[in-house]
């Protein structure tokens, strides 16, 4: 490296070095880890299969054909009809959107809100963050399904109001794990350094606690998709979420629950997906975690 | 002479994406009987992974890929699990570097000490009690009986090595091993850590294998050393061999670079330029060509082999071939055989003070010295105010800077010396506004910093910047290079044209590479990432740089070079420098003058020369003494100064070194000296000064 100094100093403006290997590595050791790309491939086709499904399904979700009401699958309809003649395959990938759409910003908004909190709480002045603590601690007290039933009670069932409950929910676990990174943080040398350059707390915040906070995050945010498709389910199949003509999972689960004596198939149609979606987002969570967590890395 | 562990020929590859890093290579080493061995070498240079080979603890992506390990007689390397833990614990045992992370912090002394020997069965548990009490004794600490309930968190760093080391010899092992016993601890702890082990191996004739890149403790302790570089044996012998008659250049050189060495102030170190090989790719000839001062055409090509240079003395050097080699060699010691290290070139020189369009002027136009500092006081909260009111304490604060007064002119260099506790890395914080203070006043050219709001002292912090104890801890972790060294222009509001011009003269200035500017702080060595510590202090060209123990965590050839970049920067830019230090040999080469803290106080201040020379508090004697030298002919048969640093919130009555102090008197126990001033300038907290 710095052999000579003078060679240093004669030579032109170097280029930078380009080095992708850290990065490469990472990505090596995930392309080897099974269970990941098996993730990652569920991950992929509930994205596609949500995203395409307006081609993708044979027909109409909501198209009614009283005929050919709760029939078996078959070629015409892959898994089968409901009591009124829908096609449950079509609905089935209608209700990923639902899914994917409560999904990606339900988490992505208590991801995004869950870091800022917990940053001001975890930096900010000692006060600010009892109080918030105490906040996020009531809120978390509450189980989701019954503080989902209170506020139904009084506003009625919406899909916004379930993406409401959902990133109020889950914003306090969140901020809490970010702010015990950020505590952890406050006190190294690094942010002492920053201070001592004159750098103003939101630059600390944004610039330096940040990135150090949201590697572990992420990867709990991948896990948490399952969850949030989930509660999404559950609060749709107890009629608190999407309303009936429009497919989710939740609602496909609930009306084959009634017609189970007469045909299964219903609530096996709307139990494979989110089956499959909860272990494609739980693997590739963990792979990410494997991957990215150097304290798994070390070997040591 | 009977030998305890042999090893021979060892290999030792890791596994990693990069490559397999040959970390050591034909290692060939022996310990004899109730002999105290020493490893030296610097970071890596493999010294840890022998011991830990020996041990059988390599991590997982190791391979031996050779040799041979002889402990008494038996195959290390063929050990299986019930004989390794036969092996460790009970026949070999470890002094780890650091107590705090060694030691269990949820149990006691006595559980601990209990659990190292619950292979003897027949033992009850009184008489391992009572083992483990006698061995707490015989390591110096009083009061066994109740000590032994003690946590590890109620002992001090002096205190948790001398348990590290009873534990360590509970099961009467046959071979000892220290791995850098005194690397964590003050000079003064360092003194009596070493005083403690070498009268116990004389007393038990234990066998000792002590690994330091600490020269001074290798020479004050050890009979035989091995010398390590990128995973070879360089060279071996009799410490005095060693010291006196260094036949490998690397030897020479790390002996001329160390600070405690050179005695004289204001000239450059010797340095050792370059760096290690890669141990994944390693050079066809000598892994030291590259950097060898003596280098030639032989050594570019063949391995050299271990040459013999004397009774069991043998070094891994061409110069030593008895055709090709130099008979000239080694010139005799005091002879500088490296480089000396080049200045600058003037192209460079000029590229690299030509700043961006800036002026520091923005708030430095008063009079007066560079810093003042005025009766500092800063106290901490001891206690909660409800808690302190329920237990009837009226003050509940201890004061870790208690009433300091200096003064900083424009280009000088002020050194504060004191063991940790002593407040001197609280002081520097104090005066750039990071904690509190109590009271006094801290002014920079004339103007007040105390009380100034965040908005008010910004401006002004442009002028003074602070570097950190960690080189590598004090870089924002996941910010390149790049961004870092050019973040104080953003943070100030700083209009640059090229923000990669400008990253590259701060690169030039501090002698960074420039093709790492796209590296983060952890892929960087730790005298590169101090580099960058000094390029963002010096990227807007401030006046006063407050050091906080500037060499901290480097290797000695390293330490050199920081030192005289320091230097050079103050020469150029006229800069105020204000280091803060437990390293006395350090500061000796840079600082023009001296404030030595003890318990928050200054108790020493004045010349720098004047105070090495003649010190004048018993403190500051001890310290000056405390140094281990690298001259095994000079050990020290006496520890000069008993006992650590009380506790902040028990400050002793009177004169507050008196438990210290070997010549305290009575006065000392009950009046508390105030500062008075020597003839020569200096100012002394003490009744009976040792000179003047």
């Amino acid at each position: 490296m710095s052999a000579n100094p003078s060679d240093i100093a004669a030579a032109p403006l170097a280029p930078v070095e380009r080095r992708f290997s850290a990065r490469r590595e990472k990505l090596l050791s995930f392309l080897q880890n099974g269970q990941g790309m098996f993730g990652l491939t569920l991950v992929l086709l509930f994205f596609a299969s949500a995203i395409f499904a307006p081609w993708i399904a044979p027909y109409d979700p909501n198209a009614l054909d009283i005929p050919a009401r709760m029939q078996g699958p078959s070629w015409a309809h892959l898994a089968g009809t409901d009591q009124l003649g829908r096609d449950t395959f079509s609905r089935v990938l209608y209700g990923g959107r639902v899914a994917l759409k409560i999904a990606a910003i339900g988490v992505s908004a208590s991801l995004a809100l869950g870091i800022v909190l917990g940053i001001i709480a975890g930096y900010g002045p000692r006060w600010l963050d009892s109080l918030m603590l105490l906040a996020f601690d009531t809120v978390r007290a509450f189980p989701v399904i019954v503080l989902a039933l209170a506020v139904v009670a009084v506003t009625g069932p919406s899909l916004e109001l379930v993406l409401i409950i959902i990133i109020v929910t889950s914003v306090p676990g969140y901020a809490r794990l970010v702010r015990t990174s950020t505590l952890a943080l406050k006190n190294t040398e690094f942010i002492t350094a920053e201070q001592s350059l004159g750098a103003s707390t939101w630059r600390i915040m944004a610039k330096h606690i940040m990135p150090n906070v949201v590697g572990p995050l992420l990867i709990l945010g991948a896990m948490d998709v399952p969850v949030v498709v989930t509660v999404e389910a559950g609060l749709s199949f107890l009629g608190l979420g999407v309303l009936p003509p429009q497919a989710s999972w939740g609602t496909i689960l609930n009306e084959g629950y009634l017609v189970i004596r007469e045909t299964p198939w219903l609530v096996v149609a709307g139990g494979i997906p989110l089956v499959l979606t909860t272990l494609g987002f739980t693997f590739l969570g963990e792979a990410l975690r494997d991957v990215l967590d150097p304290r798994l890395r070390k070997g040591r | 002479m009977d030998t305890q562990l042999a090893i021979r020929d060892l290999s030792v590859d890791f596994r990693t994406p990069g490559g397999r890093v040959h970390a050591l290579r034909h290692i060939d080493l022996d310990v004899p009987k109730g002999k105290i061995l020493g490893i030296v070498g610097e970071s890596g240079s493999g010294k840890s992974t022998v011991i830990w080979t020996v041990l059988r603890l390599l991590a997982g992506n190791a391979v031996v890929t050779g040799g041979k390990i002889d402990f008494g007689g038996k195959d290390v390397l063929g050990f299986d699990e019930a004989a390794l833990r036969a092996y460790r614990g009970e026949e070999v045992s470890v002094i780890f570097q650091d107590p705090m992370t060694s030691q269990i912090p949820v149990l006691t002394y006595g559980q601990q000490m209990l659990d190292i020997l619950y292979r003897r069965r027949n033992l009850s548990v009184a008489e391992k009690r009572k083992l483990a009490i006698a061995m707490m004794r015989r390591v110096g600490i009083a009061d066994p009986e109740m000590r032994i309930r003690s946590y590890p968190h109620q002992f001090s760093g002096g205190m948790r090595q001398r348990i590290s080391i009873a534990m360590a010899l509970m099961m009467d092992p046959f071979l000892l091993i220290a791995d850098e016993p005194t690397t964590a601890l003050d000079v003064t702890m360092e003194a009596q850590i070493m005083h403690l082990m070498r009268s116990l191996q004389a007393e038990l004739q234990a066998t000792l294998v002590v690994v330091s890149h600490n020269l001074g403790l290798i020479a004050q302790l050890c009979d035989e050393v091995v010398v390590m570089y990128a995973g070879e044996v360089v060279e071996r012998g009799d410490v005095r061999q060693i010291f006196y008659d260094a036949q490998h250049p690397y030897t020479r050189a790390l002996i001329e670079c160390d600070p405690a060495r050179v005695l004289e102030r204001s000239r450059l170190l010797p340095t050792i330029a370059g760096d290690l090989p890669d141990l994944r790719d390693l050079p066809a000839g000598c892994v030291f060509a590259a950097r060898c001062p003596k280098v030639f055409d032989m050594c570019l090509t063949v391995a050299p082999p271990l040459y013999v240079a004397g009774a069991r003395h043998d070094a891994r050097c061409h110069l030593l071939h008895p055709q090709k080699g130099d008979p000239g060699w080694p010139p005799p010691i005091g002879e500088i055989t490296l480089y000396e290290p080049d200045p600058p070139s003037r192209e460079a020189a000029e590229f690299a003070s030509t700043p961006v369009a800036l002026k520091s002027g923005t708030a430095a136009s008063g009079q007066g010295p560079m810093l003042k500092v005025d009766s500092l006081r800063v106290r901490f909260r001891s206690m909660g105010a409800l808690r302190a009111r329920l237990a009837g304490v009226a003050d509940p604060f201890v004061d870790a800077v208690r009433n300091i007064s200096f003064e900083l002119e424009r280009g000088e260099t002020l050194g504060v010396v004191g063991e940790s506790g002593s407040g001197k890395t609280t002081a520097a914080r104090a005066i750039l506004g990071l904690v509190k203070t109590h009271s006094g006043s801290v002014a920079y050219r004339g103007r007040e910093l105390t009380g100034l709001s965040a908005a008010a002292f910004k401006p002004l912090r442009r002028d003074m910047a602070m570097m950190f104890q960690d080189p590598v801890g004090s870089l924002s972790p996941r910010q390149t290079v790049l961004s870092l060294v050019t973040e104080p222009f953003d943070i100030h509001r700083v209009p640059v044209d090229d923000r990669y011009r400008e990253a590259e003269r701060l690169c030039d200035m501090v002698r960074f590479p420039r093709n790492f500017l796209s590296r983060y702080p952890h892929e960087l060595s730790g005298g590169q990432a101090r580099r960058v510590g000094v390029a963002r202090a010096l990227a807007l060209q401030p006046q006063l740089i407050l050091a906080d123990e500037p060499t901290a965590g480097l290797d000695v050839s390293v330490q050199g070079e920081i030192l005289n970049l320091m230097g050079e920067l103050q020469r150029t830019h006229g800069l105020s420098y204000m280091i803060i230090t437990h390293n006395l040999p350090v500061v000796r080469h840079i600082a023009d003058r001296l404030a030595i803290m003890y318990l928050g106080r200054i108790v020493e201040y004045g010349n720098c020369d004047r105070i090495f020379a003649r010190p004048a508090h018993p403190y500051t004697e001890a310290l000056v003494k405390g140094i281990p030298r690298p001259d095994p002919e000079k050990r020290r048969s006496l520890v000069s100064i008993e006992g650590e640093v009380p506790s902040l919130a028990r400050r002793p009555p009177g004169c507050e070194f008196h438990p210290r102090c070997p010549y305290a008197q009575d006065r000392c126990r009950t009046e508390e000296p105030l500062d008075r001033p020597l003839d020569d300038g200096r100012l002394i907290r003490c009744h009976f000064p040792l000179t003047g």
